[in-house]
C-alpha cells in the first residue's frame, strides 16, 4: 500500500508540475485577468442590475477556460509518453498499468482543479470589488464545476487512447459543449423529427452525460439559492458514475494498447 | 552459475510477421551480454519480452527466477531505452525523484541515490536545468541514472552508446565494469560493435528473429583476424553460426 501511495504521489506531482510549467495556463490566467477585472469595474448603461450580466459573462468564461484546461490536460496524459518513448521506462518500473492510469488521472484532475480554484478566486475578487459577497451557492457551484472538470479529464483521457490528439480535443470539446448547451433540449428535438432519428436522439438523451446538471450559473446569477444536500449528493454520484465508466474504459484500452 | 535471464524457445508473432523465432539464451549473475543484429532482427521485441511489456507467443521468459510481467520482478530490473525525450518541464533531479517514487523508494533514499548517480553520470552541475535544454548525450546519461536509481540486479539497456561522446563512453564502460564487479548482470542491444567487444563477456547475434550466434567475446580477442566486426559480418552473410 505504501508503494502504491508513493507511486500515486509521484504521478500526481508530475502532472501538476507539467501543467504549471507550461505557458498556456499562464496565458489563460492573464486572459482571464484581462477580461474579468475590467468587467468587474463596468457598469453598463448605469444600470445597477447589470452586475448579474457581468457575472454571467465571467462565469461563462471560467467554464470555457476550465474546459480547455481539463481537456488539454487529460488529452496530454498518454500520447506524449508514446511519442517521446518515456512509456518504456515508465512501464518497466514496478507499477501496474491500472495504477499508472489512476495516478496520471488524479494528477491531471488535481492540476485542473488548482487552475479552476484560481479562476474562482479571481471571480470572487471581482465580485467583492463590485460590492458582492461570498455565498454558499458559490461554494456549491465550485464543487459542481470541479466534478464536471474531473469528468471532462476522464473523457479526454479515453479519447487520448483511441484517436489522435487533435481529433480527441475536437470530439471531446464538441460533445461536452453540445451536451452542456443542448442536452436538456433533446426530448423536444426528438418530437420534431421522425424515426429512427427520434429514437437515436432519445437514446442519446437517456445515456448521454448530462453535464448541464453541474451548471449552477443561473442560480448564482439570479440569486435563486443553492440546491438541497440530497440533490447535490445525487448529482455528484451521477458524475462519479460517468467518470468511473470513462476510467474503466480507459483502463481496458491502456491494458490492450500495444507498446 | 545462476541464470538471471533465462529465455527458452521463445517466439513472438505479430500478425504474419515472426519477430522472434524459437530464441533460447541465458545470462548469468555478473555477466554482460551484448545483443546484436541488424535493424528488424528482433532485438527490441526480445527486450520488451524481458521487461514484461509484451508476452511471448510461445516459450518462456524468466528473469531473476520470475515472470517479468510481475511488478516484484520488474522492481529488480533497470531499463534504459534508446533515447527517450524525458519530461521537458522537469530537471534531472525531479526526473529521478519521479522514477524513484514509481519504484516505491522513500524521499531520503531517493535524494541520496540522486546525488550519487548525478555525480556518477556527470550531470551534477546541470541537475537543476530543465531537461528540454539537455543534449542527446545528456538525456542518455539521465536515462542511465534512472535505470540505476533503484539499484537493480539486472540492467537492460537499449543502444546505450547512442549520443555519448568518446569520454562519456569510456566513463560508461568503467561504470558497467564496476557494476559487473558488484554482481549485477547487464543485457544490452547495440550496433556499436567495437564498444560491445570492449564491454561484454558474451554476445548473441540475431538475424530474422533467430539467434544465429551465441558465444563468449574473449575467444575472439586472442584471434588477430577474428574480431567481433568480422564475426558479425560472417554470421549475417552466412545466416548460420560461425
Amino acid at each position: 500500500m505504501k508503494m502504491f501511495i508513493r507511486q500515486l504521489k509521484s504521478l500526481v506531482r508530475l502532472s501538476f508540475v507539467e501543467l504549471w510549467r507550461r505557458n498556456d495556463i499562464f496565458a489563460l490566467l492573464i486572459l482571464a485577468l484581462a477580461l474579468l477585472v475590467p468587467l468587474s469595474m463596468a457598469s453598463p448603461f448605469g444600470a445597477s442590475g447589470a452586475s448579474r450580466y457581468l457575472d454571467e459573462v465571467a462565469l461563462l468564461l471560467i467554464w470555457g477556460f476550465s474546459l480547455f484546461i481539463a481537456l488539454g490536460t487529460g488529452a496530454r496524459l498518454f500520447p506524449p509518453e508514446f511519442e517521446s518513448r518515456t512509456i518504456y521506462p515508465l512501464l518497466s518500473k514496478p507499477i501496474s498499468r491500472g495504477a499508472l492510469l489512476v495516478g496520471k488521472y488524479l494528477g491531471a484532475v488535481a492540476a485542473s482543479w488548482s487552475a479552476l480554484a484560481l479562476f474562482y478566486l479571481l471571480f470572487v475578487g471581482c465580485a467583492l470589488l463590485r460590492g458582492g459577497a461570498l455565498s454558499v451557492e458559490l461554494v456549491q457551484g465550485f464543487v459542481f464545476h470541479a466534478a464536471f472538470v474531473a469528468f471532462a479529464v476522464a473523457v479526454a483521457l479515453v479519447g487520448s487512447l483511441l484517436v489522435t490528439p487533435s481529433a480527441n480535443l475536437t470530439l471531446s470539446a464538441t460533445a461536452l459543449t453540445a451536451m452542456f448547451f443542448f442536452g436538456r433540449r433533446l426530448p423536444d428535438y426528438a418530437e420534431t423529427v421522425s424515426a429512427p432519428l427520434s429514437w437515436l436522439v432519445k437514446v442519446a438523451y437517456a445515456i448521454g452525460p448530462h453535464v448541464e446538471f453541474f451548471d449552477m450559473r443561473q442560480r448564482l446569477i439570479h440569486g435563486w439559492g443553492g440546491v438541497d444536500a440530497v440533490v447535490m449528493v445525487a448529482v455528484l454520484a451521477y458524475g462519479a458514475v460517468y467518470t468511473g465508466a470513462c476510467l474503466a474504459v480507459a483502463g481496458l484500452l491502456l491494458k490492450r494498447k500495444r507498446v | 552459475m545462476n541464470s538471471v535471464v533465462e529465455i527458452r524457445g521463445v517466439s513472438r508473432r505479430f500478425g504474419d510477421v515472426m519477430a522472434v523465432d524459437n530464441l533460447t539464451l541465458s545470462l548469468g549473475a555478473g555477466e554482460i551480454m551484448g545483443f546484436l543484429g541488424a535493424n528488424g532482427a528482433g532485438k527490441t521485441t526480445t527486450i520488451k519480452m524481458l521487461l514484461g511489456l509484451i508476452r511471448p507467443t510461445s516459450g518462456t521468459v524468466s528473469v531473476l527466477g520470475g515472470d517479468p510481467s510481475d511488478a516484484k520482478v520488474r522492481a529488480k530490473i533497470g531499463y534504459m531505452p534508446e533515447i527517450a525525450y524525458y519530461y521537458p518541464y522537469l530537471n534531472a533531479r525531479e526526473l529521478l525523484a519521479f522514477y524513484g517514487g514509481l519504484c516505491g523508494m522513500d524521499g531520503k533514499t531517493i535524494r541520496a541515490r540522486t546525488d550519487e548517480l548525478l555525480s556518477t553520470v556527470g550531470l551534477a552541475d546541470t541537475a537543476k536545468r530543465p531537461l528540454k535544454t539537455y543534449s542527446k548525450g545528456m538525456l542518455q546519461r539521465a536515462g542511465i541514472a534512472q535505470a540505476l536509481l533503484h539499484d537493480p540486479d539486472l540492467l537492460v539497456l537499449d543502444e546505450p552508446f547512442t549520443g555519448l561522446d568518446p569520454l562519456a563512453r569510456i566513463h560508461f564502460r568503467e561504470l558497467m565494469h564496476r557494476l559487473r564487479e558488484q554482481g549485477k548482470s547487464i543485457f544490452f542491444s547495440s550496433h556499436e560493435l567495437g564498444e560491445t567487444e570492449l564491454l561484454c563477456d558474451k554476445v548473441a547475434i540475431m538475424k530474422a528473429g533467430q539467434a544465429v550466434y551465441q558465444g563468449p567475446v574473449r575467444q575472439l580477442a586472442g584471434d588477430g583476424e577474428r574480431n567481433l566486426e568480422r564475426l558479425f559480418l560472417d554470421v549475417l552473410s552466412k545466416g548460420g553460426a560461425a
